[in-house]
């Protein structure tokens, strides 16, 4: 019969452990017979496991230091990898014999190697690799803002101007998120648009991956229309179709022919999948309001500088481009400025303060483990005293003494760091699975190589400070006379005790840092789940749709709101009908989601403000019913009802914080306003009504001035419908889909949450935070309560003499009990003041992540220091209360 | 010629050094293995019996030469063990000191037959 092939690696194996002489050969041979032969006699997969188990053992022995190969040799000196692997050995051995401290030391150096690398994974996942572009530091990010630094976007034709004035960049592109509809072949979708200038691609140094980018010369108005695809749509839609190039979509109605499509795991932004690059130029048609100066219509712009140009120069460029703009336009530009920021800044940014807090707080985490174990060390230390004054009297080297010490901390650290490892990659999965799905990059968080090297160095930095501890142990050894005074209360042993009280103070300290963070947090989420949104969140559903159509001269976008305006009638009566909808109502923008629609505006009968002090109010056109919807209450005058129609006298509804900026006496209702600039020919509104303030961008952010405008006087194709629900709202989503496509089959309907949804979405950020900060500190609280029982406990057992004679003497119980409880709990004061104290010095650090609590807030310090204080009275409470009940004629007779 | 002087023997080593002396002349590697798991009844290690076979040569115990090896084993060479004179008279040593110690202790050590 055939030879069976042995398995690759024990070959391989074998033949690099034995000798490359017939003996080796011999060896190699027998194995492959024998393994030959229990194949035939029985299954070959048994046969090769036996030649792995062989061949493992065969290298494994081959690995054993050699016996001296003559009897003479038999007492020379061992060498110093032998004796590595004697101390090894030994070190394996009495780390098993004393279970319960081993598994404990290890346990707690993992779950600090463990999440300190899980951070640091997804720190280094999200934050410190590059972003995937060409030369990412030469990216830039730019946008408009105020002269305050309110964010606006760039208005169409100052872009324009930017693009031709500036010489810092090599390549320079307008970016605009937009929604699209696809419709025509297939189910409709409502797709993720990049609207973006011709050289986008260019300036990320990113190619297509089938076909091209669009030209400059197709990137204007009346050009043939064009789009590119992402690789999902690619998948999902054309079956990865090769030959996708030259066909036609409709998009928005319009047909569009794809002309390229993208690599696969292109994300701009690193967190939403955009569907579809389409031309930006050709969109700037007079009616949809681009090529007006004073519209920023969500535009930004990205840059690739020039390779000897700096961020610096950059943005002095742009002011003073910026400044020229002003001038030349004092009607639209008087508050305009230029900003611009690193596009890595942009892009992970926001979420580098949360990251990096976690990163601090598991950074002390990771010392309070080792401080832990290095604690258990000492004590174990004290109690192995006596075996090694024997071996040291017996003539083990001190040298020899300390090196065994060494590698069994070294031990300890490597299987501490191997189990962090494994809770790490555990930690990682949770993580990626219930992070907030905004965190970019959330998907490449992983075991990557980096996290491996910081894993390996979070061990290895343990075990170099375990290993200073045999040092201090090893001074309880001195020779034959620390035989006779090993076991009494010594010296020796008082100095290894201050140590562990010290080491006890820093563990405390470290605690209470941790606590401190976690309390912020915990104030921080209360603070913002009991923040008042000013409407009734509960059983509304809210979902989005947005119809299209020819917008292009002023006349067909007059014909076009009108139809918006009718199928928001039609829907809502639709809807309304509907069992289990209480009410119904169609909105611009939501609560907490944001503003759709800034504009400035004038007030009428008050002196109107030099043009760059022109107040900007986020505009929202709500359909009557809107506020009965959301439950919003009344201030004065009237809500919208059915009789603001389109041709109705033109009214608006303001909010609390506008009525108080400008009627501070007296009343708004009554007075007008205009959406515009002071000479636009728009209409002046009568303001009706005024309602309170909800929080309308997040739930942190204060209130802007806000104008409500009936929905048919300014329909919008880009509507929330808001219904509230007298069943639970998350139901009738389908029914209320089943409604729009009614009226529109081919209507993508979309953001189907209930607002409660929004509301939790809108804070998970810090919930996230919070959650994972008090792991932290809980488990610090564990260890450094642990480790004080542990000090007071050691402290109880050898002065159990001392505690006899105190209580043959006349003590108390309770006398005894306190002065353990007593000592316990001063270490702990003591690591609390220091604590709380770093804490103080590191509070403005977390100052980004809080919200309305201050980093100083006293009541968290108090409760931290209170909580772990009492904590470890209780952890000190258990041994001292071992000790009262001493009695004292067998304490004195003990020794 | 004056006989050399017996060794102390472990129990691994006599069973290795028994096995070789079953399998007359055609003791090798792969044969010892089967040989000791086939009469002693308990798995071998190959990693230990190489060991063993190699301190029994240091002790000067046991000598081998080389055999061409078949198709079989890839044409790997086996070697052949024998005893040596040393591994001779320091078997029957371990033997007899064993025999004289069961001496009369047979209804214990044999097995009932019933």
């Amino acid at each position: 019969m055939p030879n069976l092939a042995p398995p690759r690696f024990p070959r391989w194996l074998l033949e690099r452990r034995l000798p490359a002489n017939v003996r080796g050969a011999s060896i190699r041979g027998d194995l492959l017979e024998e393994m030959t032969a229990r194949a035939a006699r029985g299954s070959s997969r048994r046969a090769r496991l036996w030649y792995w188990a062989q061949a493992l053992a065969i290298a494994a022995h081959s690995l054993t230091p050699r016996r001296s190969h003559h009897h003479a040799d038999s007492f020379r000196k061992a060498s110093v990898m032998e004796s590595l692997i004697v101390d090894l050995k030994f070190a394996a051995r009495s780390l098993i014999k004393s279970k319960g401290f081993t598994a404990t030391a290890v346990l707690t150096l993992a779950l600090g190697i463990g999440a300190s690398t899980a951070v640091f994974s997804v720190a280094n996942a999200v934050l410190l690799r590059p972003l995937p572009y060409a030369e990412p530091d030469r990216l830039m990010w730019m946008s408009e803002v105020g002269r305050t630094g309110t964010p606006m976007s760039i208005a169409w034709p100052d872009l324009l101007d930017w693009r031709e004035r500036a010489t810092v960049f090599e390549a320079l592109a307008a970016i605009q998120r937009g929604i699209v509809n696809l419709t025509g072949s297939g189910e409709p979708e409502r797709l993720v648009s990049r609207n973006v200038t011709s050289r986008f691609l260019e300036v990320l140094g990113v190619q297509a991956a089938i076909g091209r980018m669009f030209t400059a010369n197709e990137d204007r108005v009346g050009a043939p229309r064009v789009v590119l695809i992402s690789d999902g749509l690619w998948r999902r839609r054309f079956n990865a179709d090769p030959d996708v190039l030259g066909r036609v979509v409709i998009l928005g109605d319009l047909p569009h022919e794809i002309i390229g499509v993208l690599p696969a795991g292109f994300r701009f932004n690193l967190v939403t999948d955009d569907d579809v690059i389409a031309s930006l130029g050709q969109q700037a048609t007079p009616g949809s309001g681009l090529p007006d100066r004073g519209n920023h219509n969500g535009l930004t712009a990205i840059g690739r500088l020039r390779p000897s140009v700096d961020e610096g120069s950059a943005r002095r460029e742009l002011d003073h481009i910026a400044a020229a703009l002003r001038q030349a336009h004092p009607n639209t530009n008087a508050d305009v400025h230029a900003h611009i920021e690193p596009l890595t800044q942009r892009l992970v940014g926001t979420v580098a303060p949360m990251i990096w807090v976690l990163f601090g707080a598991v950074a002390f985490l990771l010392l309070l483990a080792m401080v832990n174990v290095a604690n258990l060390l000492v004590a174990r230390g004290m109690s192995r005293r006596h075996e090694l004054s024997v071996r040291a009297a017996l003539g083990g080297g001190r040298w020899r003494l300390v090196r065994q010490l060494l590698v069994e901390s070294s031990l300890l650290a490597v299987a501490g760091g191997a189990a962090g490892v494994a809770i790490c990659v555990g930690l990682i999965q949770l993580f990626v699975a219930t992070a907030p799905a905004d965190i970019p990059r959330l998907h490449d968080v992983g075991m990557s190589t980096p996290a491996w090297i910081f894993a390996f160095a979070a061990s290895s930095v343990s075990a170099l400070i375990l290993g200073v501890f045999p040092g201090i142990q090893s001074s309880a050894i001195r020779g034959p006379h620390a035989l006779v005074r090993a076991g009494r209360g010594d010296t020796s042993s008082a100095s290894a005790n201050r140590v562990r009280r010290g080491l006890m103070v820093v563990e405390v300290a470290l605690a209470i840092i941790l606590l401190t963070g976690a309390g912020l947090m915990t104030r921080t989420m209360y603070a913002l789940a009991s923040v008042d949104p000013g409407f009734d969140p509960s059983n509304v559903l809210t979902l989005r749709y947005s119809l299209s159509g020819d917008q292009s001269t002023a006349a067909l976008r007059q014909e076009f709101r009108g139809r918006v305006a009718i199928f928001g009638d039609d829907l809502l009566a639709r809807v309304r009908a509907l069992p289990g909808v209480e009410r119904a109502a169609l909105a611009l923008s939501l609560p907490i989601e944001g503003s759709q629609w800034g504009s400035v505006f004038v007030v009428g009968g008050q002196p109107v403000p030099a043009r760059a002090d022109i107040p900007i109010a986020a505009f929202v056109p709500v359909s009557a019913e809107y506020f009965e919807t959301m439950r919003m209450r009344l201030r004065a005058g009237r809500f919208f009802d059915e009789s603001d129609t389109i041709a109705s006298p033109k009214t608006v509804i303001v909010n609390d914080t506008f009525a108080r900026r400008f009627w501070p006496e007296g009343t708004a209702i009554g007075k007008q306003l205009k959406q515009g600039w002071p000479e636009d020919p728009e209409p002046w509104r009568e303001i009706v009504g005024v309602v309170n303030d909800v929080k309308l961008n997040g739930v942190e952010t204060a209130t802007p001035l806000q104008v409500y405008v009936p929905y048919p006087q300014e329909s919008s194709p880009y509507t929330a419908l808001v219904v509230r629900t007298s069943t639970p709202p998350a139901a009738i989503g389908t029914t209320l889909a089943r409604a729009v496509h009614e009226l529109n089959p081919n209507l993508p309907v979309f953001a189907v949450q209930t607002m409660d949804e929004l509301m939790r979405g809108a804070v998970r950020q810090r919930r996230m935070t919070m959650v994972i900060f008090g792991g932290f500190a809980s488990v610090a609280l564990v260890l450094a309560s642990v480790g004080l029982y542990g000090v007071v406990a050691q402290g109880v057992s050898e002065r159990t003499r001392e505690v006899g004679v105190r209580i043959a003497l006349g003590a108390t119980t309770a006398q005894v009990t306190r002065l353990f409880v007593g000592q316990g709990v001063a270490t702990a004061v003591a690591g609390a003041a220091i604590g709380i104290g770093g804490a103080l010095a590191l509070a403005g650090v977390a100052r980004d992540l809080l919200f309305e609590v201050a980093p100083t807030d006293p009541l968290t310090f108090v409760v931290a220091a209170a909580t772990l204080t009492l904590v470890a009275a209780g952890a000190c409470y258990i041994p001292a209360r071992r000790a009262s009940r001493v009695s004292p004629t067998i304490a004195l007779r003990a020794e | 010629m004056a006989s050399p002087s017996p060794l102390y023997l472990g129990e691994f080593e006599q069973l290795v050094l028994l096995a070789i002396l079953r399998l007359g002349g055609d003791a090798h590697g792969v044969g010892i293995g089967r040989e000791l798991e086939a009469q002693a009844g308990r798995v071998v290690s190959r990693g230990s019996l190489y060991t063993t076979l190699d301190r029994l040569e240091q002790k000067q115990l046991v000598r081998w030469k080389i055999a061409p090896g078949g198709e079989e084993r890839g044409r790997l060479p086996r070697r052949v063990y024998a005893l040596s004179a040393r591994g001779l008279t320091s078997i029957r040593a371990a033997q007899r000191a064993f025999r004289r110690m069961s001496d009369g202790l047979d209804s214990l050590l044999n097995e009932p037959t019933s």
